[in-house]
């Protein structure tokens, strides 16, 4: 033929000599365009399987096309057949395979036998390893060794991998390829049973083919679903949906032309066979045939396709969707408990009774579904939908209806229950082993979106609720305003009282979060008392343990009722102590804030569980409470305390107050009892910050952009600022009542006492005088209260500050007086008193100035005859740690009473001679 | 209506000009990316040299059928190919030519990278193969038989599984 070598040329290198031939084609009458074989090849693509192979009988160079490995691997992989990491394995053992014969050849040409396989030849691993995949190389290569001995290698074509192992070049239909197109039950496997092995992608392919393609295409042809051999060849319906799902596996692979119309036929027969098959499993299903039947079709559908038609018709038809009126009426909830308020037994019998149903489903779906079928997660959802969700919803409504504080109770009560059905519901055979989160997330959904309301509410009435705390408060100060305000001075130790306080507040604050993990995880282990009934007045402190918390309660009443009465007990002890601040504010109205507050982020805290979005907002919610919480408590309540308090003090006027027989200064007094409840209270919120938001994980106490570390920096803050602030004003009130005391009260014979009878004055008794004892008693008591309840640091200032004032009201004082050689030992022992209550304050700096006052009075006790000596005592600054210049010691020096008597000489030695001139 | 203006010219290899739209020239996208390159101007001709005038013709007709189309996807993976659908009435139609004109257009439209009828030649030429012995396969292709008869026997009798029955 002419033409021949034209498409020999084009095979070879294609470019250049196609267009070679396409400018001839124009000119030469009879030459053909020929194709270069990246064409041919996407032609053969497009081929059906037997006219391949016709095409590979045309030539050598077509059938090397044909019989290319990808091209099937192509197909195999279509199918999901070829497993790449296989077809190396089996590579790399057929490789050593190959090279342990050559080395056995070699030895046994040596003449040494090696032990084990001595021709190499043998199927098993001489090394005794018997996998499987060693095992099939055997086989084949044995197949292949045999056909290579009475096969001559004339008609291979394989080179490199092919001749290598694998192909096997023998020209013989395999047997196994037989063996597949006669024996239907081996057909039932062949998928499954297809083997990656390079080289021999076309044989598996040939077996797959030869077992499924009749079928497929004869059902393709059939006209209706009588017809197809199929269902005669297989009378079982499990192996007819074994060979269908198998041909729908297997009609991915077919390429050529029309298989879309193949495809959809097979759909057809496929969805004609499934619903005959799920009228068998409703029958079975019906007649309550669980074994037999229902279990059998449940079979055939799912090796049909997954059983996703069963599920849904089990799921769709269980009697719990169609009955769920049985289970509970959610108006039972309101109706039980009367009028404004809400029982939760009703709605705990409805998931008891969901519970109930759901463990014996899970056994009945053990029973019917093989564990290859999750059915128990579409199933739950299915549930939750259709009956949890359409459950809580109107009970929900009504709720809101009736009142919001019945709403909240509902909607976290109802939470909670729901959160125990999750946790009690069993995993199937084929639940995966996340399937109890998969289930708490399927119920929580069912609250996704009652979330958002419920949190609005819960933020609305928490808020409300304080407020009208604070305001009841304001209104019945108002009232008693006009009784006499009695002030208290507590004898007790404040630290320790404080201390007991405190620790009785963890208890209660801790009390439910060491109670939480010992709550039931079945069913069966919810006791009766789990839904106790709530009537509308669990807000208030006593009766807090009845917040719908059936865990607390269930768990451990008891331990939770101790320290909540203790602490009520504590609460009213405290109280009564603080009775001086009653005007000011309340531990108690605080305490009160915190466990509403408590309480009902006890509620909101439950959602965010719900994770996602919901969980999101509901952690936002709780920060948002504890913000409006410290707002309240601090805005609203301490800062007006505090500011009265200050202003109390900044009104006072010791001189107007005709009572100071008492110790300490009223208002002082009752601001320092503020700082101290102030700094209680600063305590409690921490404790609760840290149990009730670090603790349950509702915030990050690390993150400082975190709302609700802001606010409570914020509040802290805010205190200190007030603290400070009072702190200044007392200083001021401090020294006033200093100065007044030393007006009033120092007599002017304390330090100049009159002269007795002979001639000398008489000193009675040594020690200090009446009115230094009433300073250091009424500064030191007032001191004192601040230890413990403010900062170390803050303490200091304030010592020294009230120090260093005191020692200026003192030099004012010594400067009034007169005081003679006789008053100075009294004088000195007024000083030695002073200087010893400072010393116990351990300020240094407050040392010095009450030592060189200290020194300086002793001026006074020299004999006017040594004048010398007390100008060379009022030059020596030394002794006065350098706080007192000559000139302000001369000061002193002219309050001696004596004076006038002894000046001229103690200026002389000071000035010298100059100064008489004067 | 600025579109319409956009015309290109393309000189086959028998140097014949072709006037037509561009965007009917850009459905190959061996012009498409020409033109690209060429910066948009289209004064001169484009030679496209390995195609002849009646060839040219025949495919610009494809394109301007199929001008709307939209245009072929990149992903050359060869799970595409199952997807490719059966040949619609008007390509079958216009795939009636003679053997030789078919193999012509489908070189042209590999030449001129135009897939959808790459594909179409390619699904014709295989539909025409379709049933054929393989004598008449070799007659049609111009393949010359190096088998004996004995070896196409035995790819016969290798392959068994695959006949119809």
């Amino acid at each position: 033929m002419a033409t021949r070598s034209n498409f020999k040329r084009a095979m070879a290198p294609p470019q250049p000599n196609v267009i070679a031939s396409l400018r001839n084609a124009s000119m030469l009458e009879d030459s053909k365009a020929v194709l270069p074989a990246e064409l041919i090849n996407t032609i053969l693509d497009y081929l059906p399987v037997p006219d391949m192979f016709r095409f590979a009988r045309t030539s050598k160079r077509m059938q090397e096309m044909v019989y290319d490995d990808t091209r099937w691997i192509q197909r195999l992989k279509s199918m999901d057949c070829w497993n790449e990491a296989e077809a190396r394995k089996r590579f790399e053992e057929a490789m050593r395979r190959k090279q342990e014969a050559q080395r056995a050849e070699e030895a046994r040409r040596a003449g040494v036998a090696p032990p084990g396989g001595v021709n190499g030849l043998q199927p098993h691993d001489p090394q005794g390893r018997t996998s499987t995949t060693l095992f099939d190389i055997g086989i084949e290569e044995e197949k292949q060794r045999r056909s290579v001995d009475d096969r001559s290698k004339e008609g291979t074509l394989g080179q490199g991998l092919n001749d290598l192992t694998l192909q096997p070049s023998h020209p013989v239909p395999s047997p196994t390829v037989q063996a597949y197109t006669i024996d239907p039950h081996l057909a039932l496997k062949v998928i499954s049973r297809a083997k990656s092995i390079r080289g021999m992608a076309r044989q598996e392919y040939g077996k797959i083919y030869g077992a499924l393609a009749p079928y497929y295409f004869d059902l393709a042809r059939s006209q209706s679903h009588t017809d197809p051999i199929l269902f005669r060849t297989y009378r079982d319906p499990e192996q007819q949906a074994v060979m269908l799902a198998q041909m729908k596996i297997f009609a991915r692979s077919d390429f050529s032309q029309g298989w879309y119309q193949r495809e959809q036929k097979l759909d057809t027969m496929m969805g004609i066979f499934e619903n005959a098959a799920l009228r068998e499993f409703e029958q079975g299903y019906d007649t309550k045939d669980f074994d037999g039947k229902m279990k059998r079709y449940t079979q055939v559908l799912v090796s049909l396709n997954g059983g996703a038609a069963a599920i849904d018709s089990f799921i769709h038809n269980h009697p719990l969707m169609l009955e769920k009126e049985k289970l509970g009426n959610p108006a039972d909830c309101m109706r039980v408990a009367g009028h404004g308020s809400i029982s939760l037994q009703p709605s705990l019998d409805f998931f008891k009774g969901l519970a109930v149903t759901l463990s014996e489903e899970a056994s009945l779906i053990d029973r019917v579904f093989p564990p290859t079928v999750d059915i128990m997660l579409p199933f739950l959802e299915r549930v939750a939908e259709d009956v949890i969700s359409e459950y809580i919803t109107p009970l929900f409504d009504e709720a809101h209806d009736a009142s919001i504080e019945v709403y909240l109770k509902a909607v976290s009560g109802v939470f909670d229950q729901a959160s125990q059905l999750a946790i009690s519901i069993q995993p199937t055979r084929a639940s995966r082993p996340d399937f109890r989160e998969e289930a708490m997330q399927i119920i929580y959904r069912c609250f996704e979106q009652h979330v958002d309301l419920y949190l609005q509410e819960e933020t609305e009435h928490f808020k409300r609720g304080t407020s009208a705390e604070v305001e009841a408060w304001e209104k019945r100060l108002i009232d008693e305003e006009q009784s006499a305000e009695s002030f208290f001075m507590s004898n007790v130790s404040r630290q320790a009282a404080k201390r007991d306080f405190m620790s009785s507040f963890k208890k209660v604050v801790m009390a439910p979060v060491n109670v939480l993990p010992t709550f039931g995880t079945t069913s069966s282990s919810k006791p009766a008392s789990t839904g106790p009934s709530l009537n509308g007045s669990t807000l208030d402190l006593p009766s807090r343990s009845t917040t719908p918390n059936p865990l607390e309660r269930s768990a451990s009443p008891q331990s939770l009722e101790a320290p909540t009465s203790e602490l009520a007990a504590k609460a009213a002890i405290m109280n009564s102590r603080l009775e001086g601040i009653r005007s000011l504010f309340s531990i108690e109205v605080a305490l009160n804030l915190t466990h509403t507050c408590k309480s009902s982020l006890e509620r909101a805290a439950r959602f965010v569980r719900l994770g996602g979005q919901s969980g999101e907002e509901a952690k936002e919610q709780c920060e948002h409470m504890f913000i409006s919480l410290l707002q309240t408590l601090g805005g609203r309540h301490m800062k007006p305390g505090f500011d009265k308090a200050v202003n109390h003090m900044a009104a006072y006027k010791p001189r107007e107050v005709t009572d100071h027989s008492k110790e300490g200064v009223a208002p002082l007094v009752a601001f320092l009892e503020l700082v101290n409840v102030g700094d209680l209270i600063q305590q409690m919120v921490e404790v609760f910050y840290l149990q009730e938001l670090v603790a349950a994980k509702l915030t990050d106490q690390d993150d400082f952009l975190s709302p609700a570390a802001k606010e409570k920096k914020r509040f802290e803050q805010m205190l200190d600022e007030r603290v400070a602030a009072g702190l200044n004003k007392g200083i001021d009130v401090l020294m006033d009542e200093v100065e007044y005391i030393c007006g009033s009260m120092q007599l002017p014979t304390d330090f100049n006492p009159a002269a007795g009878p002979n001639g000398v004055a008489q000193v009675f008794d040594i020690g200090p005088s009446h009115a230094a004892r009433r300073i250091i008693d009424m500064v030191s008591s007032h001191t004192s209260m601040l230890v413990g309840s403010t900062e170390k640091t803050v303490l200091d200032v304030f010592n020294q500050e009230v120090g260093l004032r005191l020692f200026t009201a003192l030099c004012k004082h010594l400067k009034r007086q007169r005081i003679s050689v006789e008053g100075a030992i009294k004088l000195i022992s007024d000083m030695n008193a002073y200087n010893s209550y400072i010393v116990s304050l351990r300020n240094k700096s407050l040392t010095q100035y009450f030592a060189a006052l200290r020194e300086m009075s002793q001026i006074y006790l020299i004999d006017p005859k040594n004048a010398k000596e007390i100008a060379t005592i009022i030059a020596d600054s030394d002794r006065y740690h350098g706080i007192f210049r000559a000139e302000e010691v001369y000061e002193f020096a002219e309050r001696r009473a004596d004076w006038y008597q002894i000046r001229s000489a103690v200026e002389k030695q000071m000035y010298g001679v100059g100064c008489s001139v004067m | 209506m600025a579109e319409e203006a956009k015309t290109v010219t393309l000189q086959t290899s028998d140097n014949q000009n072709i006037k037509v739209d561009r965007e009917v020239a850009e459905r190959s996208i061996l012009i498409k990316n020409l033109l690209e390159d060429l910066g948009g101007e289209s004064g001169e001709e484009i030679p496209i040299p390995n195609v002849n005038e009646a060839v040219m013709k025949k495919v610009l007709e494809w394109c301007e059928h199929h001008r709307k189309d939209p245009p072929a996807s990149q992903d050359d993976d060869s799970d595409s190919r199952k997807k490719s659908t059966d040949i619609d009435e008007w390509d079958q139609k216009f795939m009636q030519v003679d053997q030789e004109m078919l193999f012509e257009i489908i070189l042209a439209a590999n030449y001129l990278d135009i897939k959808a009828l790459l594909d179409v030649g390619c699904k014709t030429v295989a539909n025409m193969i379709k049933g054929k012995s393989p004598d008449e396969i070799r007659k049609t292709f111009n393949i010359q038989n190096d088998f004996t008869p004995e070896e196409e026997d035995q790819i016969r009798r290798e392959n068994e599984w695959a006949e119809d029955r």
